[in-house]
């Protein structure tokens, strides 16, 4: 940022996506499973703010086209729910987890060609410990992972999610600044 | 700003006063007007907050609104700062803190009644922009500078008016009291262009610039409806509020702190229609 951004109020534009890693979560998915145990949970999502303009709802629904139709060779069932806080999910269901990943790395840079990349909020991974939710979240701006494992309506264990950084942060960019480890609630996943 | 004027200025007048009366030279002077400004970069949130009655709420007390800023947050690439809520009528919302680290943002009960979800986000994010852009840091240095001019000022009425036989003491006084006018008229400038600033960011991270007008013209048509015991205990707050509690007057815009609502609203109109893609 320079003097006079500074100086006149920050950057003009908000800030788009970061280089995108988030292919780092394929192999790290590998570890999780035989290392740690934890089976995905066949679903992962992306959640954004959908925009009131007529480009953007045509992307939304071109993207939603072409899930549906690589989705007739991978076998992706692609649902799409409006949270309480106006943003929307794309919520993907594969028995396969690399073509979760695949379809979620399709809508982002669907998305990011249509110049709406900084709408992307984050893309979630669901894994099952003992039958409650372990997700990981990536935050499209920053380029990094971070655990999000909700005990109850409202808490999280972050025992649980620094033990975890310390188990897969040799193989995904885990977010080194905790106060950036934002929960989202009540993911439908 | 008016807070930061109000407590600089009562500052002032008590110090100012006790030191001359005890001897005290420029050097002294400069160094307690700066221990001052120190002071206020570093109490200022905790007075402002004091100020207003308001306290810090956890994400148990106020689910709703930490979740808000906290996606807000990501969208904006800002760590999360404090969240307090003030129980007031008058709907109007603050940010305060020196970095963005230990920024706090205040929104009061009032102005969580009166707007929608998407129209208090817009709010929120006008205010996560002030910290985003340290608009309270800038200000307090902004403020500063003006501060010294003041002092100069005053310590040239203290000696350069009881009639001793040069003429250089008129002239400082003359000097210091154009410094002052002219660097208090900039730091009012600067503060609108900072709201305009702020404005254009909440609407790049919330993608709605027309849910923003609409909370604004809420604000400002509940503001002339509230009762005028509660915009006076208001006043002093102006500084750092989305709309100052009381807004008429057009001489007033120069000395304002916040522009004018209807160039707000035009400026907001206009990004709307860029992202319609209807502007050229």
């Amino acid at each position: 940022m320079g003097f006079l951004d500074g100086l006149l109020g920050g950057k003009r534009q908000l800030k788009g996506p970061a280089p995108d890693r988030l292919f780092a979560m394929t192999t790290a998915q590998v570890t999780l499973e035989t290392g740690l145990g934890l089976a995905h949970r066949r679903k992962a999502g992306i959640v954004f703010q959908p925009l009131g303009t007529a480009d953007f709802t045509q992307i939304v629904t071109e993207t939603e086209e072409l899930l549906t139709g690589s989705a007739e060779d991978t076998g992706t069932k692609i649902e799409t729910a409006d949270d309480e806080f106006g943003y929307r999910w794309l919520v993907l269901e594969d028995d396969e987890f690399e073509d979760l990943v695949v379809s979620l790395n399709l809508i982002s840079t669907q998305l990011q060609s249509g110049g709406y990349g900084d709408r992307l909020l984050a893309a979630v991974f669901a894994f099952d410990e003992g039958g409650s939710p372990i997700y990981f979240i990536y935050n499209f701006k920053r380029g990094t992972y971070y655990p999000f494992v909700p005990s109850g309506k409202q808490s999280r264990d972050t025992e649980r999610e620094l033990r975890l950084k310390a188990q897969i942060g040799g193989e995904l960019p885990i977010e080194e600044d905790a106060s950036r480890w934002f929960p989202l609630w009540e993911i439908p996943l | 700003m008016a807070l930061t004027m109000f407590l600089l200025g009562l500052l002032y007048v008590g110090f100012v006063v006790a030191l001359l009366s005890a001897g005290a030279g420029v050097g002294v002077m400069l160094v307690v007007i700066g221990g001052m400004t120190l002071a206020q970069l570093f109490l200022s949130d905790k007075l402002a907050l004091r100020a207003m009655g308001a306290k810090e709420v956890s994400p148990e007390e106020a689910p709703g609104l930490h979740a808000m800023i906290e996606r807000l947050c990501i969208q904006a690439d800002l760590p999360k700062p404090k969240i307090a809520v003030a129980d007031t009528d008058v709907p109007n919302a603050f940010a305060m803190g020196r970095s963005q680290k230990k920024a706090v943002v205040c929104a009061t009960t009032g102005i969580m009644r009166t707007l929608e979800p998407h129209e208090l986000e817009g709010v929120m994010a006008h205010e996560l922009a002030h910290v985003k852009n340290h608009d309270v840091l800038i200000m307090t240095i902004a403020s500063f500078f003006a501060s010294v001019a003041a002092m100069m000022m005053q310590f040239s009425l203290f000696f350069g008016g009881d009639g001793d036989d040069s003429p250089s003491g008129l002239v400082i006084l003359l000097a210091s009291a154009l410094v002052y006018a002219i660097s208090f008229m900039l730091m009012l400038a600067l503060s609108r262009y900072r709201e305009f600033s702020a404005d254009r960011s909440a609407a790049l991270v919330t993608g709605r610039p027309s849910a923003l007008s609409s909370a604004l013209m809420k604000i400002s048509g509940a503001m002339e409806t509230v009762p005028q015991h509660d915009l006076r205990e208001a006043e002093r707050m102006n500084a750092f509020f989305i709309v100052p509690a009381s807004v008429k007057g057009s001489i007033k815009t120069l000395f304002s702190t916040h522009p004018p609502m209807e160039k707000r609203l035009e400026r907001l109109a206009q990004l709307e229609r860029q992202l319609q893609g209807t502007a050229g």
